[in-house]
């Protein structure tokens, strides 16, 4: 039988590809975490009940307006 | 001593690597193309722990209501998911040269599928409740539900005829297989359970920070 090492490098590429995807989400998640909080409002939005689901503010003119 | 897990991690997949293609020698029959069970087959005995982990973590959260338990839950889903992930994609690649085909609708490779879809439905039931505690006892129960599935998946090559070979490891009686073939499936096996822990501790951590800067 054949040695197919591309079947090899194709089958450990991908996990390597989804180990090192899972693994930059967690570092990309505890960034958001630890940044300070105007930061954090920039990045998840502050309107939004999970830091993870962005949604960008709207400018600054016009949080200025909403603002009491 | 969690950054220590991470080095310890990063060494134990570098051993893994080493053991897979330095150490274990060139199968006779497949060729080179069997060193993916040094891969495949650790990261399912993963997916198992994981799954087990979050039906007792489900169990511990309806019992007490303590949200740890159910951060526990909530991360070790996420993990297990991503080492199932693995588990069919290497699997299915695996079966080409092999079986001939890159899927096959028997019962093993079934009942890993329905694994994988309803873990990928527990954590988009999570994230569809907006009510932290509502969310955490629904995902629960479906965490307890979801873990029959577990031993369906791994009795299936006895119960049903199928193309996939019968377990590896998780076995009565001596392994099927030369020793140095094991000592290279086990070493990778507890570098997986090291990645497994690693990333699940980080997880929970994020949870818990989580949590604490939405309230």
């Amino acid at each position: 039988m054949p040695d197919n090492w591309e079947f090899v490098l194709a089958a450990y590429g991908l996990a390597a590809l989804l180990l090192g995807g899972y693994w930059r989400r967690l570092r990309r998640l505890e960034r958001v975490l630890t940044a300070a909080p105007s930061e954090r409002e920039g990045i998840g939005g502050g309107a939004s009940p999970s830091p993870m689901r962005s949604m960008p503010l709207p400018p600054p003119e016009v949080r200025e307006r909403r603002s009491p | 001593m969690h950054r220590a897990l991470g080095w310890l991690t990063l060494l134990a997949l570098a051993a893994g690597l080493v053991m897979g293609f330095g150490i274990a020698p060139r199968e006779v029959t497949q060729g080179h193309v069997q060193r993916i069970m040094y891969l495949h087959v650790p990261s399912v005995l993963v997916a198992y722990l994981a799954f087990a982990v979050v039906l007792g973590a489900s169990i511990a959260y309806l019992w007490t209501r303590r949200q740890e338990a159910d951060r526990l839950a909530q991360a070790s889903a996420e993990v297990g998911v991503l080492f199932t992930a693995i588990t069919i994609t290497s699997g299915s690649i695996w079966g080409k040269p092999t079986w001939g085909t890159w899927w096959t609708w028997d019962a093993r490779l079934t009942s890993v599928a329905i694994l994988f879809v309803m873990y990928l439905g527990y954590l988009l039931l999570r994230s569809m409740i907006e009510d932290r505690e509502r969310a955490a006892r629904y995902s629960a129960v479906l965490g307890i539900v979801a873990a029959l599935d577990i031993p369906l998946v791994h009795f299936s090559v006895y119960w049903w005829r199928t193309l996939h070979q019968p377990p590896t490891v998780l076995k009565p009686g001596p392994a099927a297989m030369p020793s140095v073939f094991v000592a290279a499936l086990l070493v990778n096996l507890a570098a997986f359970a090291l990645l497994y822990a690693y990333f699940v501790l980080t997880r929970v951590r994020l949870l818990r920070r989580e949590q604490e800067v939405l309230v």
